[in-house]
């Protein structure tokens, strides 16, 4: 079993990084379960998304104690690193978190203005350096989850941010 | 037939999704609404599905409303659903009487959060077991199911159909936010695959003057539908078996209340549903349902794992209730522990099931966060 959580502000699209995550694990047959935690503003709140995969059933309700905890803002690591395994993996935007313990990462945000023209595809970059690393599931399963659910006309750019965020995570 | 989701495959889909998307393949095609958190991405689905499939999906002025129409929809012929959460449901009970008094199948989801009153609407909880049970007036009994999982949420809103219809009596599924809104793997049969139940209908003009009549002795009186050429009288007031009110004879009144009751309780044992995990050679017995049940199996293992005989019984209706089963297991164990979302609600009608043979505790938690099984597993290891 792997428990990876993902924590940011709102509008940095957390959850939906989450539910590809969940969706590319439900389309390899594995067991998975995606929940969510948010403040009620819809930009600037804390948002955490918490996706646990296994090939046994799970019984768990959210991340208890993290494998991997994904922080793409200061909030967001505040708020939950406490959940992370002393063990762990901690992947952050190295230009926007300042951890106080061992991490990996990149300048996710500055990677996808970069690459794409828009900040907004920090998501797919963090989750492709995620998949990269982590191996939990297969690059191919992700992309086809990103088809699945980012809005019509979106497919190509978010699929393009997450290959970049995958080709970094390889270096 | 075109469905609007994708079927014979897995999808990663949210508890509401999930239930919507079941409701369509049970055959429903009618389903009137006022959204409420956390059950409104059921109305929403609902909204954008049925449509699709010839169907209707209507927001009503209220929760009183929702509840009417759904009944007139199924005497009109259709399978029909509502979802509400527990400020809903409450507004739900009295004509939620009126569909168990006219035998009217219908489905009622409940997604259940903190409460009284409006509460705590995004957090779940499973303060409304009673009200499910006996939210509306007067002697009765309805169905109501328990799912734990995504997958058990879309399963059991199928059966909750096939249920209805089957025994002429609406039917609650009982869920809350955390099944709500939590995503997980969840298959959806081909629909050629999935069995379903339709009402039993009049065979001719005799059998139809007869629609609260047990004229063919298993309780259940065949339903005309509205517009097929009958005439039908149907009321909330006691009524013979032709549907004519008769208020003040104790004898009809009597007839036709245990008749409503006893078509489920004579058939317990088709309608209720459990499972087991380790109970055989328990010592302790943990009886849980819905959400709750995950931790309780977690901890089932973890105590196992520490040399502790437990054992789990899952709920998945939670009434009609089995107290017999109960008495059974109570027979065999020192003690049974309820852990619930709530003050203690299940845990009374365990207590009578038990009978006095076993010892019966509650493990209660309120507030929105639920049970870990470390605090199952704290509560069992202190008794021990």
């Amino acid at each position: 079993m792997m428990q990876i959580r993902l924590a940011g502000i709102g509008g940095q699209g957390v959850i939906l990084a989450g539910v590809i995550l969940g969706e590319a694990a439900a389309i390899e047959g594995l067991n998975v379960l995606q929940t969510q935690d948010y403040g009620s503003a819809s930009r600037g709140g804390h948002s955490i998304a918490d996706v646990i995969i296994s090939k046994e059933p799970i019984y768990e309700l959210m991340v208890t104690k993290a494998d991997v905890l994904v922080a793409l803002a200061q909030l967001g690591y505040d708020s939950t690193k406490e959940e992370l395994k002393r063990d762990g993996i901690l992947i952050v935007d190295t230009d926007l978190v300042k951890p106080d313990r061992d991490y990996i990462g990149a300048p996710f945000t500055h990677l996808a203005e970069e690459n794409t023209g828009l900040a907004l595809t920090v998501n797919m970059v963090a989750l492709g350096y995620l998949v990269a690393k982590t191996g939990i599931v297969k690059k191919e399963s992700v992309e086809e989850a990103i088809k699945r659910r980012v809005p019509k006309g979106t497919e190509d750019i978010n699929v393009k941010a997450f290959r970049v965020g995958y080709e970094e995570g390889l270096k | 037939m075109k469905y609007p989701f994708p079927v014979g495959r897995s999808d990663f889909i949210q508890g509401d999704e999930a239930i919507a998307r079941a409701a369509i393949l049970a055959g429903c095609r009618f389903y009137a609404g006022y959204p409420i958190t956390p059950a409104s991405e059921i109305f929403e689905a609902m909204a954008l599905y049925m449509p699709l499939v010839d169907g209707v999906s209507i927001q009503m002025e209220d929760e009183l409303a929702s509840m009417a129409a759904i009944i007139g929809a199924s005497w009109a012929g259709a399978k029909a659903m509502t979802a509400t959460s527990g400020p809903g449901f409450s507004l739900m009970q009295e004509n939620l009487g009126y569909a168990i008094m006219t035998e009217t199948p219908v489905v009622v989801v409940d997604v259940q959060r903190g409460g009284p009153s409006t509460g705590q609407p995004t957090l779940g909880a499973q303060g409304d077991v009673m009200q499910s049970i006996w939210g509306t007036h007067g002697d009765h009994s309805l169905i109501v199911l328990t799912p734990a999982t995504v997958q058990e949420a879309f399963d059991m809103t199928i059966r909750a159909f096939n249920l209805a219809e089957k025994y002429r009596t609406p039917v609650a599924l009982l869920t809350d936010a955390e099944i709500a809104h939590m995503r997980e793997r969840v298959y959806t049969p081909n629909p050629e695959d999935i069995e379903l139940v339709y009402r039993k209908l009049p065979a001719n003009k005799e059998e139809a003057q007869y629609p609260f009549g047990d004229i063919h002795g298993d309780m259940i009186p065949p339903m005309p539908i509205f517009g097929k050429g009958y005439r039908t009288y149907v009321t909330g007031l006691t009524h013979d078996e032709k549907g004519r009110p008769k208020t003040v004879d104790a004898e009809v009144h009597e007839r036709l209340i245990r008749r409503i009751i006893n078509k489920l309780e004579k058939n317990k044992e088709d309608i209720i549903a459990y499972e087991t995990f380790d109970l055989d050679d328990a010592e302790i017995a943990i009886i849980s349902y819905g959400t709750v049940a995950r931790s309780a199996i977690r901890a089932v293992k973890l105590l196992r794992e520490e040399g502790i005989k437990a054992g789990l019984l899952k709920l998945n209706t939670i009434w009609p209730f089995d107290f017999e089963m109960i008495e059974g297991i109570a027979e065999h164990v020192s003690k049974i522990y309820v852990p619930e979302m709530n003050l203690g609600q299940v845990y009374h009608l365990v207590k009578e099931g038990a009978n006095g043979k076993a010892e019966v505790e509650l493990i209660p938690k309120i507030g929105g966060e639920i049970h870990t099984p470390t605090d199952i597993i704290e509560r069992v290891k202190r008794g021990v």
